[in-house]
């Protein structure tokens, strides 16, 4: 039960901090509105040149975004946030919790990934809204693509985390790899190669799965399976390269200095 | 049975000139209900201990335990909790009472019992009318007094507290020191605090530990330590100064004599053949008007300087 209320004591203060600047949270909102509208104009006026920016459609640019848009959220709620409790002198605390920090981190990814889906949902409402396409959400198959989608970008926080508590101010770095995040959501997934990077077979098979209806069933097995070993493959070594960075930290007492 | 554990600690810090060692063998015992003062110049290596206790950084060598539990494993927090670093320790976006109810649950504390030791925790340090401010609207006392209280929320045997009273006002830090005695006497707490303020440890701790370039260099009751330096000096306030004829008078009597305050009193150090009559005959026979006569005490910041200085 320990780990159930530490749990809710993490989800609990997730909330509290989104609900008390519900300004900056709407403006997040609007902001990737407003950038969605941006790249939809365009796709719209280069479609009336008879150039097609986006091989699949609308529906491609729609899902491309909405898995952009989770990327980024899931990787700064992580990497920043770490970095945050690092400079107020907070992460120290997490790290004396009984149920160890791997729980603490863990259970701060679960509620913002929770979070981030509502977010997610509305976002879409209104890019359905403004394109005029609507997209199936089947629930028990998008869902899991969409976790193991977004596991490899929680690795990458991980391990960008882990510099930060080493090597402290490494942010440009971190904006950097926002637009990284963009290639590899645009990235062909055909090759080989195209589906051991992250983001790139999964933004693919959640396109089939929200503009074709297709299921978990209708999906290629191998794809699935190509998709899960890479979500398991990068979270794997991104908490690998964590702990590494940790126990130099916890060696050099970096733990709190910022 | 011993609370803490601290049993040849060796910390090297690597650098790029080589690994720098802050703490070399250090070793001590805390029994369960002590309040023990960790004291030290800046770079003693008071800080690296607590942070080894918290299991927060990792040590070179040697052992540190709380209550038989290796400091390295996450479960040592069921002993031990910390108020590091003055007021940091809190969330400055969250209230009083959403602060103290975090860190009960990440304890693992069920929020039926979380909701009820933050009333009693708010209602202890008087922070009633503070309960739903947040904690960047506080004063620096008041942040001080929330980090303590974060501290006892999780309702550990073992509280580290470094520099508790760090930046307070002397009202704030007197009120702190009696919050913290308390925390020994009525609750059972077993308490080691780390201070520049030697008022604070001279007026909550029992005992203290003296750290000196990473290693202990006294381990001992206050008492004792102030018996160490005790001497038979004597300070007399002078009605109406000391003349240079009584002075010449008085110096031949008793040599180890030093004149204070603009001559409006003098410290004698009596050797052992004489008592403090003779001092008064002495005085007497120069013609000096005493207002008053009292032993010279050394307090604990004498203490510590003179045993870090290497003096015993």
């Amino acid at each position: 039960m320990r780990y159930l209320w530490t749990f809710r004591a993490i989800v609990v203060r997730f909330l509290i901090e989104l609900k008390r600047y519900p300004l900056n949270t709407l403006s997040s909102l609007a902001t990737l509105y407003i950038v969605f509208l941006i790249l939809f104009t365009g796709a719209r006026y280069a479609q009336g040149l008879g150039v097609n920016l986006f091989g699949e459609g609308l529906e491609g640019l729609v899902v491309g975004y909405l898995v952009w848009t989770f990327a980024i959220i899931a990787y700064s709620d992580l990497s920043w946030e770490l970095m945050r409790e690092a400079q107020q002198g907070t992460l120290e605390q997490l790290y004396m919790s009984p149920q160890g920090f791997r729980f603490v981190s863990a259970s701060w990814i679960v509620a913002s990934f929770l979070v981030s889906l509502v977010w997610i949902a509305a976002l879409l409402g209104l890019m359905m809204l403004t394109t005029g396409r609507v997209l199936r959400f089947p629930v028990g198959t998008v869902l899991p693509l969409l976790l193991l989608t977004v596991a490899p970008v929680y690795g990458i926080g991980f391990a960008m985390a882990g510099l930060a508590l080493v090597y402290k101010r490494i942010q440009a770095f971190f904006q950097i790899l926002q637009f990284v995040f963009v290639a590899l959501v645009a990235l062909p997934a055909d090759a080989p190669w195209g589906k051991a990077l992250p983001l790139a077979l999964g933004t693919r098979l959640l396109g089939r799965a929200m503009a074709d209806g297709e299921t978990l069933a209708t999906l290629p097995p191998l794809d699935l399976l190509a998709l899960a070993g890479t979500a398991a493959f990068y979270l794997l070594v991104g908490v690998a390269v964590f702990r590494v960075f940790e126990g130099i930290a916890k060696d050099r007492g970096l733990l709190a200095h910022y | 049975m011993d609370a803490l554990v601290v049993a040849d600690l060796v910390k090297d810090y690597p650098t790029r000139k080589g690994p720098v060692r802050a703490l070399a063998e250090v070793s001590f015992r805390v029994g369960e209900g002590e309040i023990v003062g960790l004291l030290g110049a800046n770079g003693a290596g008071k800080t690296t201990v607590i942070k080894i206790l918290c299991g927060l950084l990792r040590p070179t060598g040697g052992r540190a335990e709380a209550f038989g539990v290796p400091t390295s494993r996450p479960e040592v927090a069921r002993y031990v909790s910390a108020l590091l670093e003055g007021s940091r320790n809190v969330y400055w976006r969250l209230s009083v009472e959403e602060n103290l109810r975090f860190f009960a649950g990440l304890q693992g504390v069920p929020p039926r019992e979380a909701r009820r030791r933050t009333a009693e925790l708010v209602a202890r340090f008087g922070l009633e009318e503070k309960r739903r401010t947040t904690a960047n609207l506080l004063s620096q006392g008041m942040k001080q007094k929330l980090a303590l209280a974060c501290a006892l929320v999780k309702g550990t045997p073992v509280l580290l507290l470094d520099e508790p009273t760090l930046g307070l006002d002397v009202e704030t830090s007197h009120e702190l020191r009696g919050m913290i005695r308390e925390l020994a006497t009525g609750e059972g707490k077993t308490v080691l605090l780390s201070s520049h303020d030697m008022g604070v440890v001279e007026d909550t701790c029992r005992r203290v530990v003296i750290l000196a370039r990473g290693r202990v260099v006294a381990d001992d009751l206050v008492p004792n330590l102030l018996a160490l330096f005790r001497t038979r000096a004597y300070r007399v306030s002078l009605g109406d100064g000391l003349p240079a004829e009584a002075r010449a008078r008085l110096a031949a009597q008793l040599p180890a004599l030093r004149t204070l305050d603009g001559e409006r009193a003098l410290e004698v150090e009596l050797p052992p053949e004489k008592d403090v009559y003779a001092l008064m005959d002495a005085l007497r026979e120069a013609g000096v008007a005493v207002d008053g006569v009292s032993r010279v005490e050394p307090d604990l910041e004498d203490v510590f300087l003179r045993i870090v200085r290497g003096e015993r």
